[in-house]
């Protein structure tokens, strides 16, 4: 197993991850306006002094030797600094977010996985009822609101005219943290996210485990006389599970993207309401900071989905 | 001689074309046969647009702000008075066309690398695939804002942006059905009756890869609306005074128009829905219909 991720992450993730950085890179250098843009509208302004100026900035120089420049920089954590006023580190700024937006990215994680596997299994050993159409058509609604509206509607039901949860934001200045007032914050933007999440893995879930159930291990197990609980949830389940954990790898970008937009909604302090407003003030390096936040963290996230499968099923090992 | 003759143009008579089979299953999938019908209704709407309502989708009336419903005005008009339904109707506009040629964009590209890929193999192929993972590991609508904030908000860039980033999806599917079919008996006869690469790839290969690519368009199209309609909510995607649902819900999100004139925000938000929705179900159906391992 240990080779196989090694080889995983090592010929498949480290090209990717370059090819992103490089991707990244291409797209701060067609980014409309240099730093010696500027420099252009002065008239009467010899040429040879924007000629200067960019030899001394080192923008005279090949645009692949200004790229491993580039990375070697971000090897050491120097991702720039902020465009705006305060002049500050991207890093931190960064690092003052995330755990923020992380908070929220796996709280959903956790709601989707939590009801769509469960709701998915339900729906599946009662396939062709009332209720699984029900829930077959429910998963239909729920991959089918945009995240941003639901938002809204959440917001306006519960905030608004039930006005029981705050209306977005995160704990404000002077507000002592709680695990409850957390919370209160956290619910609304978290099943938001999480939706869709619900939705698709109850679907998975459902046509995996029917797949399974047609199986003859399972007519055997049934034979030899277990009780239907243990023939679902010890022997289907198992391998039912597998291809839902492939999918976890395929959510992490989806749950991110969702996160920029429900940050916006609810104010969430985070890493996509950073991005929103940096590429509002066209902050180049605080937007291509994020970027490489946020493919790292879907590196990341493949990793552990990776793992998982590993873990999970046993013929990996053999690959 | 004569006898075979005639059994083989009865023969041919009683098979059914693959799509004939699929009008069939699908007809029968009354599901996807109302998102169909939806999907219709929401084309017709947003052709005759300029038509069914007599006011203007952007000019403002400042006499009229923040009207709740009415006979005048069904949905009410919004802060700068114009009328909601007449925007939301035009919004229809925006979304359909941004989904059906972004979706074009999407399906020329990966018709070409996608085929390119599965067909050449080899060196060509692990490039064209690891660019597509390069691609799947962005976030989506990071990418589209990134895009977005370089190229400027306008309806034609969210229709590039949406159809570029999109590419490796299709292609990764048109290229696995490649794979599949290439090692069939019919394309090894072909190639050994001496079919030129051109031949195989478009009279052989491309239209037996046509169903999963037509279900996957199909999807796609909701994706890219629900795209539009995040960059636009964003602010990044189709800039006012166009109509589009994005936007509408964009300037709809202070909290005293969310509370007290939720007419601003809600009937976007229920036409996006129920335009992704019956676009879905139509999909699901298209998938159902001509997916040939389900028999039946």
């Amino acid at each position: 197993m240990m080779t196989y991720l090694i080889r995983r992450v090592l010929f498949q993730g480290v090209p990717v991850l370059i090819g992103f950085t490089f991707l990244v890179f291409l797209m701060i250098n067609f980014a409309p306006g240099d730093p010696v843009t500027h420099l252009r509208g002065v008239p009467d302004l010899d040429p040879r002094v924007i000629e200067d100026r960019k030899t001394q900035l080192g923008l005279d120089r090949p645009l692949v030797v200004r790229y491993f420049d580039w990375v070697g920089e971000l090897l050491q954590g120097n991702l720039g600094r902020s465009f705006d006023s305060a002049r500050r580190p991207v890093a931190d700024l960064i690092r003052e977010r995330l755990p923020v937006t992380i908070l929220l990215s796996v709280s959903s994680i956790i709601i989707g996985w939590g009801i769509g596997i469960p709701v998915g299994i339900y729906s599946a050993r009662r396939q062709y009822t009332l209720s699984d159409y029900s829930i077959t058509f429910l998963a239909f609604v729920g991959v089918s609101v945009p995240n941003f509206f639901f938002g809204m509607v959440l917001l306006y039901i519960f905030a608004l005219i039930l006005n029981v949860l705050p209306a977005g934001g995160y704990f404000s200045p002077g507000e002592e943290f709680s695990f409850l007032g957390m919370l209160s914050y956290l619910v609304m933007p978290a099943f938001t996210l999480g939706l869709a999440s619900i939705a698709s893995i109850t679907r998975y879930m459902r046509s995996s485990l029917l797949e399974v159930i047609r199986q003859d291990y399972l007519r055997t197990a049934r034979a030899k006389g277990l009780r239907e609980r243990v023939v679902i949830y010890k022997h289907a389940l198992r391998n039912a599970l597998i291809p839902i954990l492939t999918l976890m790898g395929f959510m992490v970008p989806i749950i991110f993207s969702g996160a920029v937009i429900t940050e916006q909604v609810f104010s969430w302090p985070g890493l996509g309401r950073m991005v929103i407003d940096a590429t509002h003030q066209r902050n180049y390096p605080v937007m291509m900071g994020i970027n490489l936040m946020f493919g790292i963290l879907t590196f990341l996230g493949n990793v552990v989905a990776d793992v998982a499968y590993a873990i999970a099923d046993p013929r990996i090992r053999y690959d | 001689m004569a006898e075979n003759n005639e059994e083989r143009v009865l023969s041919r008579r009683n098979i059914e074309s693959p799509w004939a089979v699929g009008w069939r299953r699908f007809k029968k999938n009354r599901i996807a046969l109302l998102g169909a019908i939806f999907l219709l209704i929401f084309v017709f709407l947003a052709i005759f647009a300029p038509y069914l309502t007599p006011h203007s989708p952007t000019r403002a009336d400042f006499l009229k702000r923040n009207e709740a419903p009415s006979s005048e005005h069904w949905l009410g008009t919004d802060e700068m008075g114009r009328d909601i339904l007449t925007r939301t109707l035009h919004g229809g506009r925006i979304s359909l066309s941004v989904g059906l040629v972004s979706v074009s964009i999407t399906m020329f590209i990966a018709l070409i690398l996608g085929s390119i890929a599965g067909y050449a193999g080899g060196f060509t192929d692990t490039i064209i695939m690891r660019l597509a993972d390069i691609f799947l590991s962005f976030p989506f609508l990071i990418l589209a804002i990134t895009a977005s904030a370089l190229l400027g908000p306008s309806i034609y860039n969210v229709m590039i942006i949406l159809g570029v980033i999109s590419w490796p999806g299709p292609c990764r599917l048109l290229r696995a059905e490649f794979l599949k079919l290439k090692s069939q008996d019919f394309i090894q006869a072909a190639v050994a009756l001496g079919g030129g690469h051109r031949r195989i790839v478009l009279i052989h290969l491309l239209p037996n890869a046509i169903p999963p690519l037509l279900v996957a368009a199909t999807l796609g199209v909701a994706s890219a609306i629900i795209g539009e309609a995040g960059l636009s909510f964003l602010g990044l995607g189709v800039p006012p005074p166009a109509p589009s649902w994005g936007n509408m819900l964009n300037s709809a999100r202070a909290l005293h128009i969310m509370e007290g004139m939720p007419w601003m925000w809600l009937p976007p938000g229920i036409a996006i829905f129920l335009a992704v929705l019956s676009i879905n179900f139509l999909g699901d159906g298209l998938r159902d219909a001509l997916d040939p391992k389900q028999e039946g």
